[in-house]
């Protein structure tokens, strides 16, 4: 158990800037995800912290140790790979010893955090077998067990559950939420996929382009996101945007014809007429507020307790999506005032910033 | 649609009595008498027998068959295992690290084209300095040179066939160096190993032109003894007897050859192919 | 962690270069020492520094060119003997194979017995009163020829290498062929080709870059050919089958030439070399 310091870290593949300047705490105890699309360094910067990679620069501090030198073998973290990366030729059994073997821990003790480790993640019947004989989800319960035995200072997940297929991933999605509230261990996890950031985490990264554009809870970054990025990538489903125009105190739609709506409260003041794109989520587009946007049905997706409406405004071929309560009589070529709360709406100016 | 396979099944068959005749002329001239071979050349046998084999397996102050095997069998084990011993380490610097990648490569995997007499004489003068010549050590050692390039090529394709991520989850099992190549690649590549030891225990059992060279009498290896009975004594060649020892000498890497047929087939054309 | 890499780098590529200097470099510096010096068996300690003289010995003796000469025809001869006829059984058994793949084995057996020992087993096969061949050409025809003279030697010899290594390049198109993907052959059938016209148009120019590594790897391998030669006529009747490898053996064990012998095999060695590196030129100009 551990806290992890990231200062100023840079890795450069020949002239390829992978990572620039990463800084970040994540304190002992804590689930950070770093999120974000494919090609954004999220899986770079776990390989930096598990000394598979060599930083080009920055530090690298584990419980306050600087690691950054220090090769894989010797930083005594613990990762779970993508692909499992079980030894094909051991037994499950020899597997989750073989980290324990390397230390030359005396072999009663081997065999006791064996037996542990398959108690907690029910794999007492399969320690005999190769992993060849194994399921995708058992494969993945062992890599875990591989991992949890030599009690590391961090958990270090790549993508876990992309191999898994839609059931399994909810499952084992839980059981490690479940583990880590039982262990207790600092987990770094790798996910492009935000809604496993949004259910296990306590912090998440987001990643673009290989720097941070923010780091909080779930729910700060869903409810107060930094930049347009950050607001389009968390959230499902994802935000919706549209490009206005601010005059008078209202938000005038530049590509919906003679629709505009009133403007949200900001500390800072919208100049008169400064271009900015709005967003909205889903979630607060419904049957009541004050503002309201006039849009037409295309597609109705019924999800039983919600509907799912994709609507665009007349004239105008921009989709936008809402999440309805009650839209049992919701149908496509209908006309729907979507209402909200114009506190609700963010604005973003020209170069994506948030504007509060 | 299934093929005609008849007109196939002829032309297989002829194919194989063609390509083989000498080898079906040898087998059965090694079951006839002495007195059969000069009277009846053709492929039928009136009476066989096992004289020849008889003949062949009971030792002689001349000739002991028993000698030849033994030889063979210690040289061609040398020339197979050593070449896995010294390019093992390599072929896992070669993929994980490019550690001679630019020269050292393909410099051994050309050693494969080159025309063995060219090693041949050098390699004398020095076993003649060295105290090698006529040593089941010394004819190991060169055969191992000659079985090198398709070592080292069929080890680095085991290699690179490892996926990296195994190797780097036993990094952070905090393996150094050494377990990672002997507790994780190595048994990794045990079924290339397997190849390359049958490949190599073969081209060395086969191999001629540095047993006639670098032997005389104690270490004289199969092929080149096989040699010895068509050596005109007196009376001439005894057929049958020739015979008998050609089955004896082709045997062994006959036999391997054909219980790993799949894996010799599959390593020929991979050495061909990345050649 | 850099230099502890190189560190380990260095010790893993040890055992190989330590036996390469060993077994080939040590030899490489003998070979020129002698290369260049008058040497006998008796005064094999005291090599005289003789300079080119050993070299203008192996380029004035017609017996050099003729042994260069016959590996050249000989290597060139069984290489395109052998990728015809492979290529043609590579084709042909391929469904056959595809049903039965231990057949594979069944043909690869030539391969797979000494070229030595094959070399020997023709001597049986074509000997005059004791040889299977001879008797059954008499019986039908009356007559038979004497495989082994001046007259036929080359031709016999072509043959029995010919025979032995077809089944190497039968391997290599059967692979070619069989890594073909079968949607395209379908396509093509669909398409309404036949099957001759789906070979030329199709198969054979999928298959021409293995054409040519076999073609290569066939004339390397006949170029430097000794064992079945040597043990079937040896040099051959009046030298006529005296390969570069046998001329040298012979110059050097035989006639106890050894700067000669030295002489010749550098030369041999420049010659392979140059004909590898125009070989691997030609395959990597041909795949971009």
């Amino acid at each position: 158990m551990a806290s992890l310091h990231l200062e100023h870290l840079t890795k450069t593949f020949g002239n390829q800037t992978v990572t620039r300047n990463v800084s970040l705490s994540v304190e002992d105890g804590a689930f950070c995800v770093f999120v974000g699309p494919s090609g954004c360094g999220k899986s770079t910067l776990l390989r930096l912290i598990a000394g598979l990679e060599e930083a080009s620069s920055g530090r690298i501090m584990v419980a306050d140790r600087d690691v950054t030198k220090v090769p894989a073998y010797d930083r005594d973290l613990a990762m779970v790979f993508q692909s499992y990366a079980l030894y094909p030729h051991m037994t499950v059994r020899d597997n989750i010893a073989f980290s324990l073997r390397t230390a030359k821990r005396p072999e009663d003790e081997v065999a006791a955090k064996i037996a542990e480790a398959a108690r907690i993640l029910k794999l007492e019947d399969l320690l005999d077998r190769k992993p060849a004989q194994l399921s995708g989800g058992q494969r993945q319960r062992v890599a875990i067990g591989r991992a949890i035995v030599k009690q590391p200072k961090l958990f270090l997940f790549d993508e876990p559950l992309s191999n898994l297929d839609a059931e399994l991933r909810v499952h084992m999605r839980v059981e490690i939420a479940r583990l880590h509230r039982d262990l207790g261990t600092t987990v770094i996890y790798v996910t492009h996929d935000q809604v496993e950031a949004m259910t296990l985490a306590t912090k998440i990264v987001v990643l673009r382009a290989g720097e941070v554009e923010q780091v909080g809870s779930p729910l700060q970054l869903f409810d107060d996101p930094d930049n347009i990025f950050v607001a389009g990538f968390i959230g499902s489903p994802q935000m919706n945007f549209f490009k206005a125009k601010h005059q008078g105190g209202r938000l005038f739609a530049t590509d919906f014809p003679d629709q505009s709506c009133q403007a949200p409260a900001l500390s800072a003041a919208l100049a008169e007429g400064q271009d900015v794109t709005v967003g909205l989520r889903p979630q607060f587009m419904g049957l009541e507020g004050n503002a309201s946007l006039e849009l037409m049905i295309e597609v109705v997706e019924h999800l039983g307790s919600e509907t799912l409406v994709h609507a665009r405004p007349p004239g105008s071929a921009q989709m936008m999506t809402a999440l309805v309560a009650d839209g049992r009589n919701l149908a496509p070529g209908q006309a729907f005032v979507a209402r909200f709360d114009p506190d609700r709406l963010m604005v973003f100016d020209a170069t994506g910033k948030r504007l509060r | 649609m299934k093929p005609r396979l008849t007109l196939r099944w002829i032309v297989f068959a002829v194919a194989v009595f063609v390509m083989n005749f000498p080898v079906i002329s040898t087998l059965v001239t090694a079951f006839k008498s002495p007195g059969e071979v000069s009277r009846n050349p053709s492929l039928w046998i009136e009476t066989p027998t096992f004289e020849n084999f008889a003949t062949v397996l009971t030792t002689s102050d001349r000739l002991n068959i028993y000698n030849y095997l033994w030889n063979s069998t210690v040289a061609a084990g040398i020339g197979a295992v050593l070449p896995i011993v010294v390019a093992f380490p390599l072929a896992w610097a070669i993929v994980r690290r490019g550690v001679g990648r630019a020269i050292l490569f393909p410099l051994v995997v050309n050693l494969r084209a080159l025309p063995l007499i060219i090693f041949a004489i050098p390699i004398y003068m020095m076993f003649s300095v060295a105290g090698l010549l006529d040593t089941r050590l010394g004819l190991g050692l060169i055969l191992a040179v000659v079985n090198l390039p398709l070592a080292l090529m069929l080890l680095v394709n085991a290699v690179a066939e490892i996926p990296h991520e195994i190797e780097e989850a036993a990094h952070m099992d905090g393996a150094r160096l050494p377990r990672l190549l002997f507790r994780i690649v190595l048994p990794l590549c045990r079924p290339a190993l397997i190849t390359t030891f049958i490949f190599g225990f073969i081209t060395a059992w086969n191999e001629f032109l540095f047993g006639l060279m670098l032997t005389t009498s104690k270490a004289v290896p199969m092929t080149v003894g096989a040699s010895f009975f068509f050596a005109t004594s007196g009376g001439g060649v005894q057929w049958g007897v020739a015979a008998a020892v050609m089955v004896v000498a082709a045997l062994p890497p006959l036999a391997l050859g054909l219980v790993m047929y799949r894996r010799i087939t599959g390593s020929l054309v991979a050495g061909a192919v990345k050649g | 962690m850099a230099s502890r890499q190189h560190r380990e780098n260095a010790l893993l590529a040890s055992p190989l270069v330590l036996f390469l200097l060993l077994i080939l470099g040590f030899p490489t510096v003998l070979s020129l020492i002698y290369g260049f010096s008058e040497t006998s068996f008796e005064t094999l300690m005291q090599p005289q520094f003789s300079g080119l003289q050993n070299f203008r010995d192996v380029l004035g003796d017609p017996t050099f060119w003729q042994a260069a000469g016959f590996s050249l025809r000989f290597g060139l001869i069984t290489a395109v003997l052998q990728c015809a006829l492979g290529l043609a059984l590579a084709v042909y058994l391929a469904p056959l194979v595809r049903a039965h793949p231990w057949t594979v084995a069944i043909l690869i057996i030539p391969m797979i017995v000494a070229p030595a020992m094959m070399g020997l087993m023709y001597r049986l096969v074509l000997h005059e009163f004791a040889g299977p061949l001879p008797h059954y050409l008499y019986q039908w025809f009356g007559w038979s020829p004497s495989f082994l003279g001046p007259a036929h030697v080359f031709k016999t010899v072509v043959l029995a290498e010919t025979l032995q290594w077809t089944p190497f390049a039968f391997l290599l198109f059967l692979t070619a062929y069989q890594s073909i993907p079968s949607e395209l052959r379908e396509a093509a059938s669909v398409d309404g080709a036949r099957p001759l016209r789906l070979f030329w148009k199709i198969e054979w120019p999928l298959m021409l870059p293995t054409v040519f590594v076999a073609l290569f790897i066939r004339f390397i391998d006949g170029f430097r050919v000794f064992d079945n030669i040597y043990t079937l006529v040896g040099s051959g009747p009046g030298g006529s089958t005296t390969s570069m490898s046998i001329y040298i053996y012979e110059t050097f064990l035989r006639r106890g030439e050894i700067g000669k012998a030295m002489a010749a095999a550098i030369l041999l060695f420049l010659t392979a070399f140059l004909l590898l590196a125009l070989g691997q030129w030609l395959t990597r100009r041909r795949r971009p």
